[in-house]
């Protein structure tokens, strides 16, 4: 019982939250696996030793499905639906590494590489970083001079975390994780599209915001958008500005 | 700028601020702590952390740890500073000369509920076994007291009959006297997820606390009461389960003492318990009684969660027995989704109460006086014990003033700070020849120790913890101890100094003697917590791996049935009137924990930089006061300054301060009653006056002459 809290493990990331349903068999790439009834594609997948790469997801939230990186192929369906999203069927047949899907993946992991400072990858090791390193994708086709969020302001307001937006890759899982976990609500995606944004409260600094900080944002970020100051050595300066 | 660096190592441990017991991975860098994250596999937060226990870790590195033991031949010296073998010597010569002089009863020892379990149990044992005497007290009685004497009359022990996932099968989720959100905030985000699941919310609480109303949760019924109308409130929502017969009558049949039971009808379903006349006298609409009442009764699952808001009343453990009878008269126990559960203040309150740090008991609450359970533990300690109950730390202290107590071993706990006649404890302190303090700081009481022993944080030791759901974590060292030596390991060179000879590889050893002594931990074992992450008590043959639900099939009584207290409302003495009228109760705040020995050295304190005092608009205009303005709160007891917050969350007629700053000195104005049954101090209901004065001069400033019990530092109550 409870299994979304109570299944949780420290070294795996389901990716979503563990159920309690009855037994569903299924096949990951010919690997036969069974998971709970109301479980996702993503957390059998995770079970069968077959983890498919995600941003948005995180296995103490419920799923989103914003991020379009763990998109899977399944037999007799059509496209491409993200695996955090789909529940399971039994006998199911999916696919987690065929050709159209690593180009897909690799589509989607340049785009979100392009407004990220470079400055920044070469020593990350975020949960972003190491997905971007695992899907081989270490540059982007869409050259410097576009737009980007690199020199939006740090909030260094709160005194133990700070908020770098020109490292945030809008999945919402600090929102989430407000809202899911800490039943606080005082985070928010601000705008729409590329003017998207995460804010806290009425976009205040997050220590004038109705913030509590628990940290369940910061232990939720994929980005290390949201990072603990202690982490770093010296004050925090903001990330370089891309050269044109 | 780069990326953030790398912690290298990660040690699991479990959190020393607040009863949950988080489950916590402390990161380190380079031997230096950089981090600490919420551990996913935790059974009490399942990955969550507050802001306390998440980020407000640092103190343990503060400047003024003391790091080098210190002694001294008279308090007017200045310390001089040791080593540790000089420091146990001079010790131990000192309290043997004094026991060889005044007698074996003229020295004894105080421990703490910050410390772990093994410590715990180790400071008990050199009372019993090295001392010879059963002179040994602890902070627990002074908050949580009526829980103990309250529920062990109800339903036989005095525990939370839950693990705190069951609220996730609650129905109704009953709230009195408890703010979780701020008190213990991960259990509140639990319990906000269950209200956000559909879960009906009662909250028992003179303020409209953050539990009452936030965002997507609020109270389906708030009973505003007044400040000491706990019991009547309660009676009345009895009465309305009586006289609507809204009890489980196959429950009572079967499980409690029926004849009670029909005692206890016959009380509260008295008119004189109806809510139309205790509604006035609550300040509560009497309609709202009987909705709490029929939401409670109706379940099908209702949780009771309750805090000192319950406890600290000249009434707390007839309050606390009138929450036992509710839960027994509707079947509310003995199963998932409900139970009547205390939430604990302290990381180990549960632990101190449980391991034998009180005069009377062993371990377990088993008498001195009972010859099996004594031979035991002389047969496991090889030494004759004291069949005579020894002394309260109170008692202590008048036997200290009287001369014939001369000597203290206190580990953990700054009594100078906590007594309640802070005059009387400096007489007895002054009064003593030698007082061993062993603590992390400085403090107020180490002005009259003769010996101090520098102590190391949870962080640099290794044990257990027991939380206010009974389970036993592990708390491991994750940096080595800044003076040297873990916590256990002092007492035990403490003890062999004194010429008993006892050896410890590893507190896995004490919590092995603990299981060996103790029938609740019997099966508790490093290697067991190691195995299975955590295990709640009672944990024995029966029961493995712990037990997570209470009373399942019986009551830990003689005859295993529930029984039902008598239990009359008596007003407390404490009352307005044209000088004091308003009343002042007391409780606390997210960022700050208890009087703030840990998170006032850390940046918690840019959220709380100060206590204020939160009154009414209607109280505030009429005294001319506005927001920040400084007034003057004045009780029959004594006076303090602070500034006042004009609050919608306090009705009119009630005014509100924490108690996190020494400087607020809110302990200096709260009443000197107390529980009849237990001593529990009755913070939380004082006869006040505020009036606005133009602030407290720089050299005026009030300096408390009752600090409140609860103020111990690192030690106090909750």
């Amino acid at each position: 019982m409870w299994s979304e809290l109570r299944g949780l493990k420290d070294e795996i990331d389901f990716g979503t939250p563990p159920r309690d349903g009855s037994p569903v068999p299924l096949e990951i790439d010919s690997v036969a696996v069974t998971v709970p009834a109301g479980s996702s594609v993503m957390l059998a997948a995770a079970a069968a030793g077959r983890p498919i790469p995600k941003l948005c997801a995180t296995d103490m939230l419920e799923a989103f499905g914003s991020c379009r990186v763990c998109l899977v192929e399944i037999e007799g369906r059509g496209g491409f639906p993200a695996s955090c999203t789909t529940p399971v069927v039994e006998g199911m047949k999916v696919k987690t590494q065929t050709v159209a899907l690593q180009r897909l993946r690799k589509g989607v992991l340049e785009l979100y590489l392009s407004d990220f400072p470079e400055s920044e990858m070469a020593d990350g090791w975020s949960e972003f970083h190491e997905t971007l390193k695992a899907e081989g994708v270490a540059s982007h086709p869409y050259g410097k001079g576009g737009a980007n969020h690199f020199e939006a302001p740090v909030d260094a307001s709160n005194p133990y975390f700070l908020f770098d937006p020109a490292k945030c890759i809008v999945c919402s899982r600090c929102v989430r994780a407000c809202a899911e976990v800490q039943g606080t609500f005082a985070i928010t995606i601000a705008g729409r599209s590329f003017e998207s944004k995460v804010v806290a409260s009425q976009d205040q600094p997050f220590f004038e915001s109705e913030c509590v900080s628990c940290g369940a944002c910061v232990q939720a970020c994929p980005s290390h958008a949201l990072v603990e100051k202690s982490l770093f050595e010296g004050e925090y300066k903001h990330a370089e500005p891309a050269e044109a | 700028m780069p990326n953030p660096l790398k912690p290298e190592k990660s040690v699991v441990t479990t959190c020393a601020y607040c009863g949950v017991g988080c489950g916590f991975k402390a990161e380190t860098r380079a031997g230096k702590i950089v981090r600490m994250t919420p551990w996913k596999e935790g059974k009490a937060n399942h990955g969550h952390s507050c802001i306390k226990g998440r980020f407000a870790y640092d103190y343990y590195n503060a400047p003024d740890r003391v790091r080098t033991p210190l002694i001294r031949a008279s308090i007017d010296d200045p310390w001089k500073p040791v080593s540790w073998q000089e420091a146990f010597d001079y010790a131990a010569s000192a309290f043997r000369r004094i026991q060889a002089k005044y007698g074996v009863k003229s020295v004894g020892a105080v421990s703490s509920s910050r410390c772990t379990n093994e410590e715990i149990f180790l400071v008990q044992k050199f009372a019993r076994a090295v001392l010879g005497n059963n002179n040994i007290d602890n902070c627990a009685r002074i908050c949580h007291s009526p829980t103990q004497f309250g529920l062990t009359n109800t339903v036989g022990a005095g525990a939370a009959s839950q693990h705190f996932d069951s609220i996730l099968q609650a129905d109704v989720i009953m709230v009195v006297g408890a703010n979780p959100t701020e008190g213990h905030p991960v259990f509140g985000s639990l319990m906000k997820r269950r209200i956000r699941q559909g879960a009906k919310l009662i909250v028992i609480d003179p303020r409209k606390t953050e539990t009452v109303e936030s965002a997507h949760c609020k109270a389906d019924v708030h009973l505003a009461i007044r400040p000491g109308t706990n019991v009547a409130i309660l009676d009345s929502i009895a009465h309305v389960v009586v006289r609507e017969r809204l009890y489980n009558e196959e429950f009572v049949r079967a499980r409690c003492e029926v004849n009670e039971f029909e005692n206890w009808t016959a009380l509260v379903g008295s008119d004189k318990y109806a809510p139309e006349v205790i509604g006035p006298l609550a300040g509560v609409d009497p309609a709202d009684i009987r909705k709490a009442a029929r939401m409670y009764a109706g379940g099908p699952n209702s949780a009771i969660y309750y805090g000192l808001g319950v406890t600290e009343h000249s009434q707390g453990s007839t309050g606390v027995m009138c929450l036992g009878n509710l839960g027994l008269s509707c079947g509310m126990l003995g199963r998932e989704g409900v139970g009547v559960n205390p939430l604990r203040g302290q990381g180990n309150v549960q632990g101190g109460s449980c391991l034998g740090s009180w005069p009377h008991v062993f371990s377990g609450y088993r008498f001195v006086t009972d010859d099996e359970t004594r031979l035991s533990f002389e047969a496991e300690w090889g030494v004759t014990l004291d069949a005579e109950p020894g002394l309260r730390l109170p008692n202590m202290l008048d036997a200290a003033v009287a001369g014939s107590f001369k000597g203290m071993y206190i580990m953990g706990e700054d009594p100078v700070q906590s007594d309640p006649n802070q005059h009387h404890v400096i007489a007895a302190m002054k009064n003593m020849e030698c007082v061993v303090l062993h603590d992390l700081f400085l403090n107020e009481t180490s002005k009259y120790a003769h010996v101090f022993f520098p102590g190391s944080s949870s962080l640099e030791k290794d044990g257990t913890f027991t939380n206010a759901e009974r389970r036993v974590s592990r708390v491991r060292k994750v940096v080595e101890p800044l003076a040297d030596y873990q916590d256990w390991e002092i007492t035990v060179k403490f003890m062999n100094a004194m010429g008993y000879n006892v050896t410890y590889n590893n507190p896995g050893e004490v919590l092995d003697e603990i299981a060996r002594l103790s029938p609740a931990y019997r099966g508790m074992s490093f290697a067991l917590i190691d195995r299975v992450g955590s295990a709640q008590w009672p944990c024995d043959e029966n029961a493995p791996e712990g037990t997570e639900v209470l009373h399942r099939v019986k009551f830990p009584r003689a005859n295993g049935l529930g029984a039902f207290m008598l239990t009359e409302y008596v007003p407390t003495a404490e009352r307005t009137n044209d000088k004091y009228p308003l009343l002042l109760t007391t409780g606390r705040i997210l960022s700050q924990y208890n009087v703030g020995t840990q998170t006032r050295r850390t940046p918690n304190s840019m959220w709380h930089p100060e206590d204020v005092l939160e009154i009414n608009e209607q109280d505030a205009m009429s005294r001319g006061v506005s927001d920040g303005h400084w007034v003057k709160l004045s009780s029959r007891f004594g006076e303090i300054e602070l500034r006042a917050k004009i609050s919608e969350r306090v009705n009119p007629g009630v005014v509100y301060t924490t108690f996190h700053h020494a400087k607020s000195k809110a302990n200096a104005v709260t009443s000197d009653l107390s529980d009849w049954a237990t001593n529990c101090p009755e913070y939380k209901v004082t006869a006040v006056d505020v009036v606005r004065t133009n602030g407290p001069a720089a050299d005026s400033v009030q300096e408390a002459e009752r600090p409140r019990i609860d103020e111990l530092e690192p030690a106090e109550c909750a």
